[in-house]
């Protein structure tokens, strides 16, 4: 290609106006041997580009594994979790239908005598309670007198 | 989508994923994260894929994202200093001087605002069109052409600066 036509390309490729077609022609001239001596220092401009494209990514990707394997698991836990909801409740039901064994039933005589025992005391609790009621109607009307 | 068919669709535009994504991080270490953490998104959203006319350019648009987003975050830790010293010419000259000939490209690049960088990165790099970088970026073509001849004039001049001293 001659040079004044080069010239004028290179000229259009500053101004951002050339098309991919001529920023080829650019490329392959300035690759060659036979810069003119007053081009050459666009020479490390088009060849410095054609030179960056060969860069090349050297890590390869890893995508997560997207197998059933990871389905299969979720409804494990899933039958896991009934299984173990299921037999608590098993468990419980047939825990109730059992005779109550000896140490159980001596267990439960001594919570009675125990509540008897603690309902006694709350009686007479109580009754304190209701003097402390007395007791605080005296110090009202005490106070209504004494003010 | 399975997977075999999400990586024949997204497998091929890796390295330009990736190659965008250095070019906005510049580590090579942070670009790579960034490519697996793109594929990662998509692969989550893989039945939407399908909906996409370009599922090419739809991976670059959130490439192009998630490095901005990175590069956010890093600014507003510790490194904002360092940045803004890149906006200092001499800086620009020095860092450009430890290389030479045709990496200086890419040097001189590194010191562009980040829209032109992306732009020039995908049309000059990558040689989209501007109608697909358009779509990419969602910025009217016009627009890119403008960004576009900035981030190549800024070069031209860095690089004859350059060349001339080198001559000299």
């Amino acid at each position: 290609m001659e040079l004044a036509k080069i010239e004028s390309v290179l000229e259009a490729y500053f101004d951002g106006e050339t098309s991919l077609a001529e920023e080829q022609i650019l490329r392959e001239y300035f690759s060659g041997t036979e810069v003119a001596p007053h081009l050459e220092a666009y020479k490390n401009l088009f060849v410095g580009l054609k030179n960056a494209q060969q860069e090349v990514s050297e890590r390869e990707v890893i995508l997560p594994e997207v197998t059933t394997a990871s389905n299969r698991r979720w409804w494990l836990s899933i039958a896991a979790s009934v299984v173990i909801v299921l037999g608590g409740v098993g468990l419980q039901f047939s825990g109730n239908s059992n005779q109550l064994t000896s140490e159980e039933q001596q267990a439960l005589t001594e919570f009675k005598k125990t509540k008897e025992t603690l309902l006694l005391l709350s009686k007479s609790f109580n009754k304190g309670t209701g003097e402390l009621t007395i007791l605080g109607e005296f110090t009202i009307a005490k106070n209504k007198i004494l003010k | 989508m399975n997977q075999k068919e999400f990586l024949e669709t997204i497998l091929p535009c890796k390295d330009r994923l990736y190659r965008l994504a250095k070019r906005l991080l510049v580590s090579r270490d942070e670009a790579e994260d960034a490519v697996q953490e793109v594929f990662l998104k998509l692969w989550k959203g893989r039945d939407k894929i399908k909906n996409y006319k370009s599922p090419e350019a739809f991976a670059i648009t959130m490439t192009k994202n998630y490095c901005l987003d990175r590069l956010k975050s890093r600014q507003a830790s510790n490194l904002k200093i360092v940045h803004n010293n890149y906006k200092n010419s001499e800086n620009i000259e020095r860092q450009v001087e430890a290389s030479e000939g045709v990496e200086l490209v890419t040097k001189i690049m590194k010191t562009l605002p980040e829209k032109q960088k992306i732009i020039m990165q995908l049309r000059d790099i990558e040689q989209f069109e501007f109608a697909e970088i358009s779509q990419m970026l969602e910025i009217n073509e016009t627009t890119i052409r403008v960004a576009l001849s900035r981030a190549r004039k800024v070069v031209r001049e860095q690089l004859i600066k350059q060349y001339n001293y080198g001559i000299s």
